[in-house]
């Protein structure tokens, strides 16, 4: 990733954040959102690969860390660093992802990121199953509904992110 | 710089990123295993010195200074109002029921400072909110935060500027509650810092749509501040309570600006809190 990459993606970093923060909130459907970061982790790990997925992945995992219970520190970090690096093994220098399986990444990344973060926090199992049904599966659909768009937007100008 | 920057950045790509994905868990671990102390420390620097400047600068976008002054004068004129409104309300109730005098000790008679919303959690779980106030206005740790709605939770580190506030998703947030109809006194906790559950005795008979607001016996939150109505009964795991669902009265996501209420935790409290 060259100098300018770097300042590219960390722009993108804050607008993700941003639009996290609010967009997101105006796209609920019965309080089920999107997560644009989760996106921007697995968009950023695909293409430029595993050691980047994991720097951008600690980076957005640590922001909102700072802004969750101080008991839980570091869940989100972890989460997101597996997350990244992860995807990052499907590197496009590599391999060609299509549509299609960028959008089951996608997927797969978000129910590994959630489980991870619940087994991290160490919630009570039963919270945790009721959080995996009533969240984690309708969130994770419609992140995989506004990452296909994402992605079908950014496809053709060689910049999924 | 940039060639020790370049440096760091191969070293960390050797190995197809191990490196680096050993180093950032590492990190992480570390954090996760630290001591509260050190993990406050982590936030609070984080806090002060990035994440507050950054969403400082990106909320203020839309930020027109002259309308906010007189809006803020409005507001806290309208909170204090609203406040009295239900204090008023709360009196005549228990006039009603009592027939003796009102209780003086209700009565809110604490300065109050508006804050503006500047940055919240990025994430799917809202618990935390940074709010433009802080030690220098007047805020300190422990004190209530309620908006024009309800109880928003309370403060949970006043720095000089600004400060975080716990809201009451925190499943380390757990506060002594009141149903407003058969007087009741339960406890609300948010155990997955998604939903609000208040814990209340099944003989009272509180039913879906009462309402429920701080009992003021916790010692941080005085009494009466509206908190939110009960949207369904459950059975808890003991017959004896009863387990609520709760829709609390402010949409957390929405907070614009809220308002911190100066008053100290009871002395007991304060000194269990400083333990």
């Amino acid at each position: 990733m060259s100098n300018y990459g770097w300042l590219r993606t960390l722009l993108l970093f804050i607008v993700v954040f941003s639009v996290q923060s609010t967009v997101s909130e105006w796209l609920q459907i019965l309080s089920i959102g999107p997560d644009f970061i989760v996106i921007f982790i697995v968009s950023v790990a695909i293409r430029f690969g595993p050691a980047t997925g994991c720097f951008w992945g600690f980076l957005a995992g640590f922001t909102q860390d700072v802004y969750a219970p101080l008991e839980w520190l570091g869940a989100n970090s972890i989460s997101m660093t597996i997350v990244g690096f992860a995807v990052g093994q499907l590197e496009e220098r590599f391999l060609t992802v299509n549509l299609p399986a960028k959008v089951g990444v996608l997927g797969l990344a978000f129910l590994v990121n959630d489980v991870f973060y619940f087994l991290i926090t160490g919630l009570e199992k039963d919270v945790v199953a009721n959080l995996l049904v009533t969240r984690t599966v309708p969130e994770c659909i419609y992140t995989l509904v506004i990452g296909a768009i994402v992605f079908y937007l950014f496809s053709g100008k060689k910049a999924d992110v | 710089m940039l060639r020790a920057f370049r440096f760091i950045v191969d070293l960390f790509t050797q190995r197809h990123g191990v490196v680096a994905f050993a180093f950032f868990l590492v990190l992480g671990i570390l954090m996760r295993e630290a001591p509260t102390t050190v993990r406050e420390s982590i936030v609070d620097t984080s806090l002060s010195t990035v994440f507050y400047p950054v969403q400082l600068l990106t909320s203020s976008v839309n930020d027109f200074k002259s309308l906010q002054a007189e809006n803020e004068h409005l507001k806290e004129e309208n909170a204090r109002l609203r406040q009295e409104t239900y204090h008023a309300s709360e009196g005549l109730q228990e006039l009603a029921r009592l027939h003796t005098l009102v209780r003086f000790d209700d009565k809110w008679d604490f300065p109050i400072v508006t804050a503006r919303v500047v940055g919240h959690n990025p994430g799917r779980f809202l618990t935390t909110l940074v709010i433009n106030r802080g030690t220098h206005h007047g805020v300190k740790d422990n004190m209530p935060v309620f908006s024009m709605n309800g109880l928003v939770g309370k403060i949970s580190k006043a720095m000089v500027t600004h400060s975080s506030v716990q809201l009451l998703m925190d499943p380390n947030l757990k506060l002594s509650v009141l149903e407003r109809r058969t007087r009741v006194v339960g406890f609300l906790e948010s155990m997955d810092g998604r939903l609000l559950s208040a814990m209340i005795p099944s003989h009272a008979g509180v039913a879906e749509g009462d309402t429920l607001i701080t009992s003021g016996l916790g010692g941080i939150f005085p009494k009466g501040i509206p908190v939110g109505t009960v949207r369904a009964v459950r059975k808890a795991d003991l017959d004896v309570m009863s387990l609520m669902d709760v829709a609390p009265f402010q949409e957390f996501s929405t907070l614009e600006e809220v308002f911190v209420m100066e008053k100290d935790p009871d002395w007991i409290i304060q000194e269990l809190l400083d333990e």
